[in-house]
């Protein structure tokens, strides 16, 4: 059983594909489907961009830290990072409309709630953003 | 991710495989949009067939790169979108604001236009 992993990383949006990979495998041991393994990598990836970007300014020296385990049928990811952001209320709820449909930015956490279907922001015992993602495992 | 490039009946068709995420490769495809407005060569067929995922970050690049050649006077398309690939377009309201074919010849009548 897959209990206490926790990674520390830094805010470089170049380690982003090395530890999507990792996560990767991670839900390929704790027993997600092949074909859903890349859509659970994405759902963490975004949170984690999220967190890089909006948490720690991209501010390489801030680090983003992951606690992952595996409970009875789910998968859980806990993403805090140095910041006291939190999504607006609907973002990632509804998909932007008129101008701000064609930005090239904002859609990480859209995507990373619909493909996890649970994604809860809230803050962590420092007060600092916490984002807590549960995939199912069946 | 793979980029490869060529030119059928006028049209710049860029074909992508692997996964569009976030890292260096992106700014090879924003590089290959950049060109693509700059050098003023026409409607761009952008093929998705072999691409295994996208992220936020590459849905930022093919949106910034529609924007730029629709600027232009110049149209951009999608060809054959894995099922995949659809369902992002549809979470994200991008369905409504790309052109999306699955038969490469329809799509390159469409674009020679």
């Amino acid at each position: 059983m897959l209990k206490g992993i926790i990674l520390k990383i830094p805010s470089d949006d170049t380690i982003v594909e090395t530890i999507q990979t990792f996560v990767e495998n991670i839900g390929l041991t704790a027993g997600v489907a092949e074909e859903d393994v890349t859509s659970l990598s994405i759902a963490v990836m975004e949170v984690v961009k999220n967190a890089m970007e909006h948490g720690n300014g991209g501010d390489p020296k801030k680090l983003v830290t992951i606690y992952i385990d595996v409970y009875s049928g789910r998968l859980q990811f806990i993403v805090d990072d140095c910041g006291t952001w939190q999504p607006d209320s609907e973002l990632g709820h509804e998909p932007e409309e008129g101008k701000a449909l064609i930005s090239s930015r904002g859609r990480g956490v859209l995507i990373a709630r619909n493909l996890a279907r649970w994604l809860d922001y809230g803050l962590n015992p420092e007060g600092k953003t916490r984002a807590t993602l549960i995939w199912p495992l069946t | 991710m793979k980029i490869k490039q060529e030119i059928k009946d006028g049209v710049m068709v860029i074909r992508l495989s692997g996964k569009v995420i976030s890292g260096p490769d992106l700014m090879e495809l924003k590089t290959v949009f950049q060109t693509a407005v700059n050098n003023e060569k026409g409607n761009v067929l952008l093929d998705l067939g072999h691409v295994a995922w996208m992220d936020s970050s590459g849905l930022g690049v093919l949106v910034s790169g529609h924007t730029s050649l629709t600027r232009e006077g110049s149209r951009m398309a999608i060809l054959n979108a894995t099922k995949k690939i659809h369902e992002l377009f549809i979470i994200t309201k991008l369905i409504t604001i790309f052109e999306t074919f699955t038969d490469e010849s329809e799509a390159l009548t469409s674009l020679k236009e």
